[in-house]
Order: C-alpha cells, then structure tokens, then sequence
C-alpha cells in the first residue's frame, strides 16, 4: 500500500554548514514528484532523510502517519520504512546474481522461499530482463543494470520508493525509454515516489507534479505547467526556461 | 626504473630460492637421506595442522570483530581496534612470555593445569591466534570501509543491520578475508619462536637446529626445507585465485564515523564479546609489565646495541621496500610489462616459509666474495627485503589504483618522463600510501625474529633476537624488561609512524 511522505520544518547541519533550512515537502500516497536542483542543493541529502539513513538536525519526517525520524532521532529503522531506492549508481551487489540481487530483497522483507522464484520472474518480465536472471552485474550493460535496479526496488511493491539520478549516466534515448517504463510501472502499481533529478526535463518525461529546491528550502511546487507560467524565482525561471 | 628496482627484488628474494636447488645439488643425494625418515614429514604435517588451526580462529575472532569495528555503533570502537591491533606489530613469542607469566605455573593467573594448557599444541594455536586476529580484523575492517557506501545503504533500506552485515558486507570483502587467511597462515607456519618456547616440536625448528643448533648440518638444512617449496607455491596460487589484483582498499575509505548500523539489543553482549577479545591482546602485555618491574632500572646493561641494530636494519630495509614498493606497485598498479611476475615473486617470497628463505639466503650470501654483506648489518636488510618487500608493492598497488590515471597522463602530455611522473606526480600523490608501506615494513621488519635469527652477523643481533637467546635461561624479570622495551620500541614507531601519515592526510 502507498504511503504518503512528508517533511515539516527540517532542518539539516553538517558542522556550521546548513544543508537544509527549515523544509517543508508533502508527497500524497500514490503520487509521484520530481525533486529538482542545482547541483550540492541537498536533493539527496532529502532522500537519505526520507530513507533513515541520516537524522534531520531539527524537524520532523513523517511516513504516513508515522513519525519516523525527529530532532536528531531516526525512530523507524531504515529496514522498517518500506521506502525503496534506487541509488545514482544503482548499488547493484556485485557478488550476486540478477536473482540474487532480487532475492535478498524479498528474503528480507519475509517473502517465503517458495513465492520469491516467481515474483522474480514476474517483475523481470515486466521490465524485459526475463532471461538474466543467472547474470551478474558485471556481465550486464549499462541500460540492463538500471532495470535490475527498478526491478530490484519495485519487486517488494514497496510502500514508496526514492530515486537519485538513476539515469544521468545514460543516452538521452535510452533514458527517455525508462523514463516511460518507470512512468508505467509507478502507475500500476500506485506507487509514492520521489524523483531526484538536476535535470527538469525528466520530469516533464514523467508527466509528474514538481518541487524546486534551492538554498535548503523548497521554493515552488506544482506542475510543470504552473512552475513555466509563474516561476517564483528566477532560479525557477531559468529551469523551466530550458524546456524552451 | 622498473629494471632497477625488479633487479633488487629478483636479488633479494628470486636467488635464495633459485639457490635452495644450487645447495642440493651440491649436497648430493646424503642430504636428502633425512626425507626418508618419518619425523620430518610428521613435523611438517603437524606446523601445517597448527598453521590451518590458527588460521581458523583467527579468522572466527577477527572477521565479526573487523565488520563490528568498521560499520557498527560500538563504544569506544577505535580504542579497541588499537588495543587489539597493537600484538600483531610484535614477535609473536614476546606474547607466548606475556602468556607465560599469566598463565605458567607461577603465573598471576597460572595453575598446574593452566600451564599444561598452555604448553601444548593447543597453546600455540591459541596463542598465535590472539596474535595474527588483529590482521584478519584489520584487513576485514579497512575492507568494509572501502565497500561503496551505497552497496550498504541500500540493503539497510530492506534488511536488519545484521542480515547486511553477514549478506553483503561479509561477501564483499572476500578478498579481504582471504587475504588476511593466506597471511595468517603464512606466518603461523613460518612461526618459530611462540613454538619453541612452548616445547612443541615444529618444522622449521627441525631447520633451525640444522643451522644453529646441537644438529649442526647445512645440507640436512637445505633438504628439509624443500617440503616447504610446495607448500609456498601453493599459497602463491591460492593468493593469485582469491586474492590477485583486486584492491583491498587502504586509500579511499569511508570514515568510521559515517552513520555506523545500530546494534540495537544487541549492544551490550556485543560490546562485552568485542571487548573481551580486546583484553585478550593487553592482557600478555600487561603481565610483562607487571612482571619486568624489578628489571626496569638495569635495563640498559642488557640491551646494548640490540635496540639500535634493530632500528638501523629495519629503517634502511623499509626504506629499499618503499622504493621498490613505489616502482614495482605502481607498475603493478597500471598494468605495465613485467609487474605481475615481480608482484607474484615478492608474494612467493613471503609466503615461503622463513626458514627456507632463510636456508636460501645463507646459500646466496654466506661466501667470502660477499663477506662485506653477510658479516655485516646489511644481511639483515637484505633478509628483511627479501622477505616484506609485497608489503612495499601491494600496499603502494593499491594506493596508487585508486588515483586516477588521468593525472599521469595530464603530466606526460605536458612533457614530463616516466621518472619525473613518478618523482612529482605518484609520489606526491600517494604519499600517504607509500608512507603507510614503509611504516608497514619498518614494523614487520622491526618484529622479525624467524628470517634474522639465522644469520644476524656478530654483535649486530637485533633486539628479538637477543630476548629469543636470553629467554631459555635468562632471568625471567630480565627477559621480561627487555620485552617490555621491544614493546616500547614498537609503540614508538608506530605512534611517531601514525603522526605522520596523519599530517599528511
């Protein structure tokens, strides 16, 4: 089931540096953002926060209503979230196979044994991998690795899943067809999802609401539409500018 | 520069072995006639019983240890990663004495069957286990902070702390792992001192005695040790299967103090176990102090020169192992003509048992052309870069595979020469890393007792040397100053060793 992410008024220090200043984001269950900034804008320092990897120094993180993280505090276990990810480097483990990598998943999430084979096959399938299940990561390309990562996120249905710039390594016609199995399989599924990318035009690939972040806050969200119409800085202006 | 250094590397440790053969040709068939009885082969079969033991614990204590050390929010963590890595830079027989006065029958903590304990093939495992742990800790540990960070987050999104930790972390440090086993058992089968002093029969004392001993016989000497050929050349292979060219990280670690896994309920009996094992290393260093105390104001009588033998020829020995480790590693590193077989050689030379390296050396060096080295200190350098120059090449190896070769490359499109390249751009650049190698060397070089023990020249005995001499029937509180003072000595080094690597961090 999706779940609905939210952060109230986080704030995030690394020594007198502030990351993040008193930030407000709110994702409805199901609904999918593109999170977008300049580079060092603290895009995935938001995601390690929704994933409990780091505390916020100050705020709150909400998974729906559950408090997960506040003031310091990472009160929900990163394993326990349900949020998924897929890292700018995918994280494929390099000592397991494509099942592997798909197993581990499941097993820890409690699937039994017995279900796991054709989940696998199932969310392989779907993303056109059907027959690398015994590959491992080194031995697959570029666009293969980014579907195992989709798939290895997506295989558990999790509860929401974050993103970071999974595919600027990426052709521009390779990332665009992903763009649109990833646009599907989020929506068949229903699944929340946070989208990091410095690059807006991926967002408008994947037809989702946005939110703009610069200086440790989040400055506009909307549509893409709204944002190009009445951009409320020029930092916006000069995003949506680029879709021409 | 490769030519130079490989010439060095080939002299130093390639011609003892090539001699070894030299020897039994010359010996003839009489020598080998010590093959055909049974003890030999049952010495053999028990140092390689003893040496897979240790490996084994070692590996039990050290690979839990080293992943709790490196990614778990443990109290005090670094205080104990010191506490329980300081042994392994010591002889590992100045820790079988702490033991002793421990556990021996008049020990601290020594009964009748305490000492039995420890005098016993059991003993010397346990013994040299608590002491080769800390490697298998330290490798595994420096291993899991060199694993992408991201490799780890992302299994933390879906798995408890422990699931990562023996799925992924554990697997992704293999090499490590094997690593640290292959060294381990390399020097708990080279190990002569900790079974000597406990009265268990090994192989290598067998050779020792034939060099040195009542059974004076250099060409019996050379026949037992080639049992021991095989068995390094095994290792070798086993090194190059699991081991090889992939890179233990030593450079481009995470920090410990990134976002360590919770241990949750399991903090304190996790704490307690990492703890106890961290008192197992003090404790036979403490029972030397405790027990050196009415020696300490007559130390300098006797320690003499031993003290200062020791720095000089380890200090000249790291400083060769540096260079060569900078040129043969870096070559290594990039995958130039010629660097696998000379990485492969120093890593045959290490893994070789010490004894027959030893036997090689004396064949090499022992004649009146080379007086000038084998009557002097500089047979101890040779020894000590025969043995640790892979410390030098993999140690550099590593650092210099995790800089990009786009920096070479910008500074050879600019004109400069391979030896500018090196001097200003690798060296520089890797300081850090060619620093650690050389610290490295220095300590291994400093601990050493089974390679010098069989040629050290006259009055030029290091300090292990002279405890090893004095401790069959030295007075215990002597013997026990003069390990205190090795430990001194060693904690010296690697502090002033430590201070640097870290301004230049």
């Amino acid at each position: 089931m999706s779940i609905a992410i939210r952060l109230e008024a986080v704030t995030l220090r690394h020594g007198r540096e502030a990351v993040l200043d008193g930030l407000s984001l709110s994702v409805a269950a199901g609904e999918v953002v593109a999170l977008v900034g300049a580079s060092g804008s603290g895009k995935t320092s938001i995601l390690r926060l929704v994933l409990g990897l780091m505390a916020p120094t100050g705020g709150t993180v909400l998974l729906g209503d559950r408090v997960a993280s506040q003031d310091g505090r990472v009160l929900v276990a990163p394993e326990d979230r349900g949020v998924a990810v897929v890292f700018q480097d995918l994280a494929l483990w390099p000592h397991l196979t494509v099942r592997g990598n798909l197993d581990f998943v499941l097993g820890s999430r409690g699937v039994a044994r017995a279900a796991r084979g054709e989940r696998i096959g199932r969310i392989l399938e779907r993303v056109g991998l059907a027959g690398k299940l015994g590959r491992y990561p080194g031995e697959l390309s570029g666009g293969e690795r980014q579907r195992v990562a989709i798939a290895r996120a997506l295989v558990v249905d999790p509860g929401a899943v974050v993103l970071d710039e999974p595919l600027s390594s990426l052709d521009p016609g390779l990332r665009r067809d992903l763009l649109a199995m990833f646009r599907e399989l989020l929506a068949e599924r229903g699944t929340t999802a946070i989208y990091v990318s410095h690059d807006i035009r991926e967002a408008t690939a994947l037809g989702c609401g946005v939110a703009v972040l610069d200086g440790g806050k989040i400055v506009q969200t909307g549509p893409l539409e709204l944002l190009r119409r009445t951009p409320a800085s020029q930092m916006v202006a000069a995003l949506t500018a680029e879709l021409g | 520069m490769l030519l130079g250094a490989g010439a060095v590397l080939v002299l130093a440790s390639a011609a003892p072995l090539l001699a070894l053969l030299g020897e039994l040709a010359a010996t003839g068939p009489e020598a080998l006639r010590v093959l055909a009885s049974s003890r030999p082969w049952m010495l053999l079969l028990r140092s390689l019983g003893l040496a897979a033991g240790t490996t084994l614990v070692a590996a039990m204590l050290g690979t839990p240890l080293g992943v709790v050390i490196a990614r778990f929010a443990l109290p005090l963590r670094r205080a104990l990663w010191a506490v329980h890595a300081f042994p392994m830079f010591l002889p590992p027989f100045l820790l079988a004495l702490g033991w002793f006065h421990l556990l021996g029958r008049e020990g601290t903590l020594g009964s009748d069957a305490t000492a039995a304990a420890l005098f016993s093939p059991a003993g010397v495992v346990g013994v040299l286990a608590v002491t080769f742990a800390p490697i298998v800790t330290s490798l595994v540990a420096v291993g899991v902070l060199g694993v992408d960070a991201s490799l780890e987050d992302a299994a933390r999104v879906v798995a408890s702390p422990w699931r990562v930790a023996t799925r992924i972390l554990v697997p992704a440090v293999r090499p490590a792992l094997a690593l640290a086993a292959i060294v381990v058992f390399a020097l708990a089968l080279s190990e002569l001192g900790v079974p000597m002093f406990l009265r268990v029969d090994v192989f290598p004392a067998a050779v020792f005695a034939r060099l040195g001993g009542v059974s004076y016989s250099p060409g019996e000497a050379s026949a037992l040790v080639l049992p021991l050929v095989p068995v390094a050349i095994a290792l070798l292979a086993l090194e190059r299967r699991l081991v090889g060219p992939r890179a233990i990280a030593v450079g481009g670690v995470r920090r410990m103090s990134a976002s360590p896994m919770p241990l949750g309920r399991a903090r304190t009996p996790v704490a307690v176990a990492a703890w106890v094992v961290g008192a197992l290393s003090a404790a036979p260093i403490a029972a030397l102090l405790w027990s050196a105390a009415p020696a300490l104001p007559r130390l300098g009588d006797w320690l003499g020169q031993a003290p200062l033998n020791s720095l000089l020829s380890s200090a000249l020995a790291a400083v060769v192992i540096g260079v060569i480790g900078l040129v043969v590693g870096h070559a290594s590193a990039r995958g130039l003509g010629g660097a696998r077989w000379l990485d492969g050689l120093a890593v045959l030379a290490f893994v070789t048992p010490a004894a027959a390296l030893g036997v090689g050396l004396i064949a090499v060096w022992n004649r009146g052309t080379t007086a000038f080295v084998y009557g002097t200190t500089a047979i101890l350098v040779v020894g000590f870069v025969a043995r640790y120059a892979v410390v030098g090449v993999r140690v550099s190896a590593v650092s210099v595979s995790q800089t990009p070769l786009h920096l070479e490359e910008a500074a050879a499109s600019s004109g400069a020469g391979f030896v500018r390249r090196l001097v200003r751009i690798v060296l520089p650049v890797n300081a850090r890393g060619v620093g650690l190698a050389v610290l490295m060397a220095l300590v291994f070089s400093l601990r050493d007792l089974e390679t010098s023990v069989l040629f050290y020249p006259p009055g030029g005995e290091p300090m292990t040397v002279r405890i090893f001499t004095l401790e069959a029937n030295g007075a215990p509180a002597v013997v026990a100053g003069l390990a205190v003072a090795h430990v001194a000595l060693t904690a010296a080094v690697v502090a002033v060793g430590a201070v640097l690597l870290r301004r230049r961090a």
